[in-house]
């Protein structure tokens, strides 16, 4: 592991390209700086198949020239090559149309939140190839020796870890930087089935500090329950039935609020969420909060991407729409004020009723696992998702699921949510846990 | 920006950057000191542009600029990978040494003379990006801005974009073999929002290619804004099918999503190594109709696919997968070749030169069969057509796929009728495969700008198809 890039030759760079980009005709300019550096390794049958590494440095910059703006980014960071560079973006720019809305933030509201998000782990600065490969290994063993008795055609394992250091710097006076590290282990398990079906599954964790990667067996125990039930899967009949979301999948519904709720959809009137700020919008139960300051969140982070520090941002309360994403350029394209433009770890608070007692509860209920393929018209907020899972009747699995699809409109099924689970998923940017919907149209034979 | 084509010889772009056929000889010694079956160089420099237009003003911009190489080690079926984005020759051996560590022998690898090769040119290009002014790209965005408006009074907003690019890169491999490629690619996009009676809608269409300025014909640039306009204000009327079972009808061109994401991947050969795809035992097999017969094709005159060599310097074919309904290849890349004892089929691709080369399509394609479109249509009695696509995604070892319908319409009777948007359909691989009971005689390859994700490389292709009739799939619907 190279660390050797320090924070102050990064930083310093930054200000040389910045000066340079201002000499050669910029009256504006922002750079960000990023030093990345990782390795990940992958397992199967008793031997490493693939050890790649990566030592990353590149640089972004957005320039504002005559009032007109361009952003660019290269991987040849070297003055001598950026020169030219930077020439022909600058003249470049001189070709399009002015957009008064361009411009860096006020110094006055820029900065990075005083909170201890806890997003660099100097573990990082130690560990070795020989602590990684005990970690693949142990984890291989552990999956090989619970599945012993499973039909399992083939376990993939992996670890990975990686830094980042990233270094901003705008002609407007701002600087700031910030480092993280990231951990992480996983695997992919193939079973064999009737028909010549091989159903696979998977479980991957990601986390900020290596003491918090889960157990090998954990890991290993999860990956198996997962490809096990995904034996015998089928579709069953259309229905319009209760469906739990697993807490790890739950994302992929949430998202598409956050998409709507995105300053240049709502500026160019492409969202279901345009006019509803302030508005019921979904099922009282709901609350979303995003948190950039959460110790640990994959999302942390100091300042967003316009230098505004970070800080805690109600979405959703009692099912009423708060606020949109608002970077300074749409805050001033909708004549607003800036929110942020983008999300922090995305958060719905837990409850105390666990998912067993949700399949266990209902006379029938879904128990979706997994998507597959699907999408949304962000204009009308109509969906359709594949989905995975399992059907259960009176808390027995009576059918593991696949070949269906959910289909709909978000605030339908936004109404229809019914309540959060106890169980928060915490290695995503989506720190959410499973959520219990009502009346949703499965679709399958 | 945009990089020109090289004019000298193979070798000699890079050699300017004090790459020389000695130092890679070198850095591959470096790469195979611990043993190693094998090992390649990946060097690459690409730029690209791109400008958009929103809010009725050209006022956005951005370019890239990448440049670093990729030294990759194979022991039997092991890969070590390194990459550099800094080509100084202590860099470069740094990497190798890095890549190095996963062969385990102690005996050197002898590493040959590098030999230059000369390759076909399947991306011929008569204006080429770096020839092209930002002003000349200005000038376009305006012109589809206005075409868009005059085609239809209910168009109330329009985006549009161009991006342009060039790589040239350069492999190198221990077994001397020394190759060049120079690859342009462009995509043009236009995204319509209409309204009617209060009601907004949204849609978008594109085209792409490995092409530079000329590729955008007067008719390619007016069916490019009638088609984001046709969508947009289809979308007004189009309603949510029922769901459930039953009988689809794919369109002609872009309906081969379904072959890319229920066979293409599937027959992959890294997945098929591991035995781990559906299609792993069925070699030779009969696992569609007769009149299925699917390609996968590397050569196709300046298409989005199309790749003059793979990312592991072998040569770029035309490869039968499926023939008359049997199974016939895999798409290889070198270990997968060197594993089933076959040649590769210069299916090995990257994203860049930070990533490993695995098997990927390029172009993949189903020929023509023996039915007329009009009598496939006639034949459902209660179905959907499908027409435009948005994105799919498959389950490799359980087949089970899925693609996502945009537009279509609900077949009556024998005839379209209602039109119907924003529906999910999903099957599985080798159940559609057989389901597959009529097989146009209107082979269309799409002209869109398809991406195909894997492993978290992202690299381009084109796919293409006739009419096809699936008997049954289960369409995400409502009631």
């Amino acid at each position: 592991m190279q660390h050797t890039i320090t924070s102050e030759f990064l930083a310093d760079t930054a200000n040389s390209i910045m000066k340079l980009a201002q000499s050669l005709g910029a009256e504006e300019v922002s750079v960000q700086i990023s030093h990345s550096v990782s390795t990940e390794l992958t397992q199967r049958a008793g031997i490493i198949e693939k050890s790649q590494q990566s030592n990353s440095l590149g640089v972004g910059i957005e320039l504002l020239v005559d009032g007109r703006f361009s952003g660019h980014s290269a991987s040849d960071i070297r003055l001598e090559s950026l020169q030219p560079f930077i020439q022909r973006a600058i003249d470049a720019t001189r070709y399009l149309e002015v957009d008064k809305n361009r411009m860096l933030p006020d110094i006055s509201i820029m900065g990075s939140a005083s909170a201890d998000i806890q997003a660099y782990d100097s573990a990082i600065e130690h560990r070795t190839a020989e602590q990684r490969s005990a970690s693949l290994q142990e984890l291989e063993t552990t999956c090989l020796t619970l599945s012993a008795d499973a039909p399992v055609r083939s376990i993939t394992t992996h670890v990975w870890d990686s830094y980042e250091n990233s270094q901003v710097c705008a002609s407007n006076g701002f600087t700031a930087g910030w480092k993280r590290s990231g951990f992480g282990a996983g695997a992919e398990i193939t079973m064999v089935d009737a028909n010549d079906r091989l159903p696979e599954a998977y479980d991957y964790r990601s986390t900020r500090y290596l003491e918090d990667v889960p157990s090998a067996h954990t890991l290993a125990s999860s990956i198996l329950e997962k490809g096990s039930s995904r034996l015998r899967s089928r579709n069953i009949p259309s229905a319009k039935l209760p469906i739990l979301i697993e807490n790890r999948v739950a994302g992929k519904l949430i998202g598409m609020i956050l998409s709507a709720m995105q300053g240049n959809n709502i500026y160019e009137n492409r969202s279901f969420l345009v006019g509803k700020r302030g508005q019921s919008m979904a099922s009282s139960a709901l609350q979303i909060e995003s948190n950039p300051l959460v110790p640990r969140g994959l999302a942390s982070k100091p300042f967003d991407n316009d230098g505004l520090p970070s800080t805690i941002m109600p979405l959703v309360q009692d099912g009423v729409l708060q606020c949109y994403f608002l970077n300074v350029y749409n805050a001033r394209r909708l004549q607003d004020t800036p929110t942020t433009g983008s999300a922090g770890n995305i958060i719905i608070p837990p409850t105390n009723t666990t998912p067993q007692y949700i399949l266990e509860s209902l006379p029938k209920v879904i128990s979706v696992e997994g998507f597959l393929g699907g999408n949304s018209n962000t204009v009308t907020g109509d969906f359709s998702f594949g989905i995975t899972g399992r059907y259960f009747e009176n808390g027995k699995c009576v059918q593991s699921v696949s070949e269906m699809n959910i289909s709909g409109n978000i605030f339908d099924i936004l109404a229809k949510f019914e309540t959060a689970c106890s169980d928060v998923w915490t290695y995503s940017n989506y720190r959410l846990p499973s959520l219990l919907f009502t009346d949703v149209q499965c679709s399958g034979v | 920006m945009s990089i020109a084509k090289p004019q000298g010889t193979t070798g000699e772009y890079f050699e300017k950057m004090g790459i020389t056929p000695e130092l890679c000889r070198s850095i591959m010694s470096t790469a195979l000191q611990h043993g190693g079956d094998n090992c390649d160089l990946y060097f690459q420099h690409s730029a690209s542009t791109s400008v958009q237009l929103t809010d009725g003003k050209v006022s956005q911009a951005s370019t890239s600029l990448d440049l670093g190489m990729g030294v990759r080690v194979i022991q039997g079926d092991q890969v070590g990978y390194s990459y550099s984005e800094d080509l100084s020759p202590s860099a470069l051996h740094n990497a190798a040494q890095v890549a190095a560590q996963i062969a385990s022998h102690q005996q050197n690898k002898t590493v040959a003379v590098p030999n230059k090769y000369n390759i076909p040119n399947y991306y011929p290009v008569s204006q080429p990006w770096d020839e092209v002014t930002m002003a000349h790209r200005v000038e376009l965005l305006r012109k589809w801005e206005k075409m868009a408006f005059d085609m239809d009074n209910r168009v109330k907003r329009v985006d549009v974009y161009v991006q342009d690019g060039a790589s040239v890169v350069m492999l190198v491999r221990a077994d001397g073999r020394m190759t060049e490629d120079w690859r342009p690619s462009t995509l043009g996009y236009i995204q319509c929002t209409v309204e009617e009676n209060g009601v907004r809608e949204s849609n978008s269409y594109n085209v792409a290619a490995r092409a530079g300025l000329e590729y955008y014909t007067e008719d390619r640039q007016t069916r490019l804004v009638k088609e984001a306009v046709h969508r947009a204000i289809f979308q007004l009327s189009a309603i949510s099918p029922p769901a459930g079972e039953m009988p689809v009808v794919l369109a002609a061109g872009p309906s081969a999503i379904l072959l890319h994401e229920a066979i293409g991947h599937g027959l992959e050969a890294d997945f098929n190594r591991k035995n781990i795809s559906i299609f792993s035992s069925k070699m030779n097999q009969q696992i569609a109709n007769s009149h299925v017969t699917i390609v996968d094709d590397g050569t196709i005159e300046n298409s989005r696919g199309a790749v003059n060599i793979d990312d592991e310097g072998n040569d770029s074919q035309r490869t039968v997968l499926v023939e008359n309904g049997i199974l016939r290849s895999y798409l290889h890349d070198s270990i997968s070749a060197k594993h089933f004892q076959v040649a590769p089929t210069g299916s090995g691709r990257r994203q860049s030169f930070r990533h490993t080369p695995i098997p990927r399509m390029r172009a993949t394609i189903m020929e023509n069969g023996p039915h007329s479109p009009e009598e496939i249509i006639a034949s459902v009695k209660h179905g959907i057509y499908c027409s435009s696509f948005a994105n799919g995604q498959v389950n490799i070892g359980g087949g089970d796929f899925a693609f996502y319908v945009k537009q279509g319409y609900l077949i009556e009777d024998g005839k379209l009728t209602q039109p119907i948007k924003d529906v999910n359909v999903i099957g599985n691989g080798p159940d559609a495969l057989s389901k597959m009971d009529m097989i146009g005689n209107d082979l269309v390859i799409d002209e869109g700008g398809w991406t195909c994700g894997k492993d978290g490389q992202g690299v381009p292709v084109s796919q293409g198809m006739p009419t096809v009739r699936v008997s049954s799939l289960t369409i995400g619907g409502m009631g």
